[in-house]
């Protein structure tokens, strides 16, 4: 310690900006990641009514008229597993990807003022948001499991402990997904603010060809291709399996899964780091 | 310690400025496959080529050394916030090069990351990382923190209810108590009271000539800048058209200033200063001079008169003329009365007596506001002009003190009828 402060750190801006952002710096700015989610957290609940119950009911309503249109006026089955758990266990996953996804996807937006004040390593900004989403999706696990302990004592529905680990690497995954598109998209929104359109709809396209509220099985031969190119199908599948036990999971899914999203991270990472310093000129 | 190498900063406009990927595409097929230049934006002038290439900044070379404060001037557009930013790491130079040693924070707005809702206590935490100090430091100094902004009671409410003296105190308590090695300051001392702005001037003069801070400082305030920086570089149109100490550079960056503007036809100009509330037609100072050709004095009524065009419906708008001495301080602020405005032409006269000013170099600015409150459009330095001295059986010859020089008559009678012993009696 006494031997930096005799010798001040010496740096040096030039014109280059860098893929890479150093570990060292992104971790000495780790006080800051946690207040701004904080910040986030903090400041999405003030003047409600209903405060941080908000992430609890959310999904709570959105089950409920899944239940109400997918079983009760469409008439869909949900393989034998009661339809609440089987409802919120899909809607839990995909919450914690169409947030992070949109949440990161506008982190320019959102940031500007910041971003135009201080430096400091713009990645925070989006890790922030991974944490926040995380923090609020452990919060919903917590339902998960209250209900399914519920349908466990009530319904006798059979509970695998060493089986539901196997909901870590589709959280991964589907983290890593929503974070690396995220950021690409982050940085071509910025440039191009028309294109944010484009984000709510590859959102709201995404709730169909994702088995949240079906399964794979379900899906007709001719039509399984659109959601087999879905990275994301093998994490839902997955995670439904993990929990509720439903129908297995194809290993080379999850690998494509797995795969897409090592890509599709880096590339976000590296565009992001890249063009985060350049697209100040026309944030 | 700061060294600046060769720092060019360019930016593109009309080509990636435009933010939609449609007009994008347009531009490019216009100038890449049409062969036609992109017009789309209206900077004039060697700064800008026929590329759409705006260089805000040209081969800028300066050091500063520890413990130093280094005060750029210029007008505005002249380069000094790119600048600062370049410093601050917000923006990449395209060109050249900046060596530091040391932590170095930037203080280029007050409250950055303030957020309205979340108590004091919150936004000191949040305000306080962004500026780059850990949990440790304010914790240490968050007692210290408080009592300098006075705000103890409030500390847990939500920063949205502090009165705006409150919210610009505390902004300020957090960013005093910074202890960086280098501190990149804009005019944040433009906001707040002139007792704050004191409050701050002798925190940054404490913090070079004790504790070995360096620092820049960009200011309009003249003032402020020969009194707490050594050294001082004049930037214009991006580059650097003098450097020295403050107090030379400040005297010749005045007397070039006092090059006249008294009309300007923005007609003529590829884009007229404005935005979508407001479109600038002229501003035209008309000094009703004794003869032609003879200088504005203090005898000289001056009327100005500025052409605008309303562009949105409906509007209840107010025009407050503002002038400025030199240094940066306001001599008065006119508000015209609020009219109610749709699409159309307006223009706007003001005369200023003759016997009013003080003689010196003045500017003035034109503030719109919307409802008497909300900001549509500032045009700033628009008008130039000074005014000379003229003085008549008068043996004093320097300067004549005051900001204005008003012709009240003061009057002085004969009193005979008193009789003068009874004075001689109050003094023995």
């Amino acid at each position: 310690m006494v031997f930096m402060s005799e010798i001040p750190q010496q740096w040096i801006i030039d014109s280059k900006s860098n893929y890479f952002v150093s570990i060292r710096e992104l971790l000495s700015y780790k006080d800051l990641l946690f207040r701004l989610v904080r910040k986030e957290f903090l400041s999405s609940y003030q003047q409600t009514l209903l405060g941080p119950f908000w992430v609890l009911l959310q999904p709570i309503l959105t089950v409920l008229t899944y239940v109400l249109i997918f079983k009760g006026i469409i008439g869909l089955t949900t393989e034998g597993v009661p339809s609440f758990p089987y409802y919120l266990t899909g809607i839990t996953l995909w919450n914690l990807f169409s947030d992070l996804f949109l949440n990161t996807a506008s982190t320019f937006t959102n940031n500007i003022n910041i971003f135009n004040k201080v430096y400091f390593p713009r990645l925070i900004a989006p890790l922030s948001m991974v944490v926040l989403n995380l923090i609020r999706f452990g919060i919903q696990m917590g339902l998960v499991v209250v209900i399914i302990l519920y349908y466990h004592f009530s319904a006798n529905m059979p509970v695998d402990f060493l089986r539901s680990l196997l909901c870590v690497p589709a959280i991964i995954v589907v983290t890593g997904i929503a974070l690396g598109s995220g950021l690409i998209f982050a940085v071509v929104t910025t440039k191009y603010k028309d294109l944010y359109g484009l984000l709510q709809f590859i959102i709201r396209l995404m709730v169909f060809v994702c088995p949240i509220f079906y399964s794979l099985s379900m899906v007709p031969h001719k039509l399984k291709w659109i959601v087999n190119l879905n990275p994301l199908s093998a994490q839902f599948e997955l995670f439904r399996y993990s929990i509720l036990g439903t129908s297995g999971i194809n290993s080379t899914q999850f690998l494509y899964g797995f795969i897409f999203m090592l890509i599709i991270l880096t590339t976000g990472i590296l565009t992001f780091n890249k063009m985060g310093d350049r697209l100040m000129d026309v944030a | 310690m700061i060294k600046v190498e060769h720092i060019g900063k360019k930016f593109q406009l009309g080509t990636i400025g435009s933010g939609s990927l449609r007009r994008d595409m347009h531009s490019w097929w216009e100038k890449s496959v049409l062969k036609r230049n992109d017009k789309s934006n209206g900077l004039d002038g060697e700064q800008l080529n026929s590329k759409g290439e705006f260089w805000a900044l040209r081969n800028i070379n300066f050091e500063v050394k520890e413990g130093e404060a280094l005060g750029i001037i210029g007008r505005n557009g002249a380069g000094k916030s790119t600048m600062l930013k370049i410093l601050s790491r917000i923006i990449k130079p395209t060109q050249g090069r900046v060596i530091g040693r040391g932590r170095a924070s930037s203080l280029l707005d007050i409250g950055t990351g303030f957020h309205p809702e979340l108590t004091g206590r919150e936004n000191i935490f949040i305000s306080g990382h962004l500026l780059g100090m850990t949990r440790q430091e304010i914790l240490k100094k968050f007692d210290e923190i408080i009592s300098f902004s006075g705000i103890e009671s409030f500390l847990d409410t939500p920063v949205k209810r502090y009165s705006s003296g409150m919210y610009v105190r505390l902004a300020f308590s957090v960013a005093a108590h910074l202890e960086p090695d280098i501190l990149f300051v804009d005019e944040v001392l433009a906001v707040g009271d002139a007792e704050f702005q004191k409050k701050c001037l002798v925190k940054m003069n404490d913090a070079t000539s004790h504790s070995g801070r360096t620092i820049v400082f960009v200011s309009h305030n003249l003032q402020a800048v020969t009194n707490l920086c050594q050294h001082c570089l004049w930037l214009d149109k991006g580059m650097i058209k003098m450097e020295g100490d403050s107090r030379s550079v400040v005297s010749r960056y005045l007397s070039g200033l006092q090059e006249r503007i008294w009309k300007q036809d923005y007609t003529t100009w590829n884009s007229a200063p404005g935005n979508d509330h407001i479109q600038m037609v002229s501003v035209e100072l008309i000094p009703q001079l004794a003869e032609a050709g003879a200088p504005i004095d203090i005898r000289t009524p001056l009327t100005i008169r500025f052409r605008f065009k309303n562009l949105q419906p409906q509007v209840n708008l107010s025009v407050d003329l503002l002038l400025f001495n030199i240094t940066g301080e306001c001599i008065f602020d006119i508000q015209s009365k609020a009219t109610l405005l749709n699409n159309e032409m307006v223009e706007g006269e003001c005369t200023i007596p003759g016997n009013f000013l003080n003689d010196g170099s003045y500017y003035f600015s034109l503030y719109f506001v919307r409802d008497t409150s909300r900001e549509l459009f500032t045009l700033s330095e628009c008008l130039t002009f000074e005014v000379a001295d003229f003085r008549e059986n008068n043996n004093w010859y320097e300067k004549w003190w005051g900001q204005v020089r008003p012709n009240f008559p003061l009057t002085l009678t004969k009193k005979s009828d008193i009789p003068l012993n009874l004075s001689q009696r109050g003094r023995s």
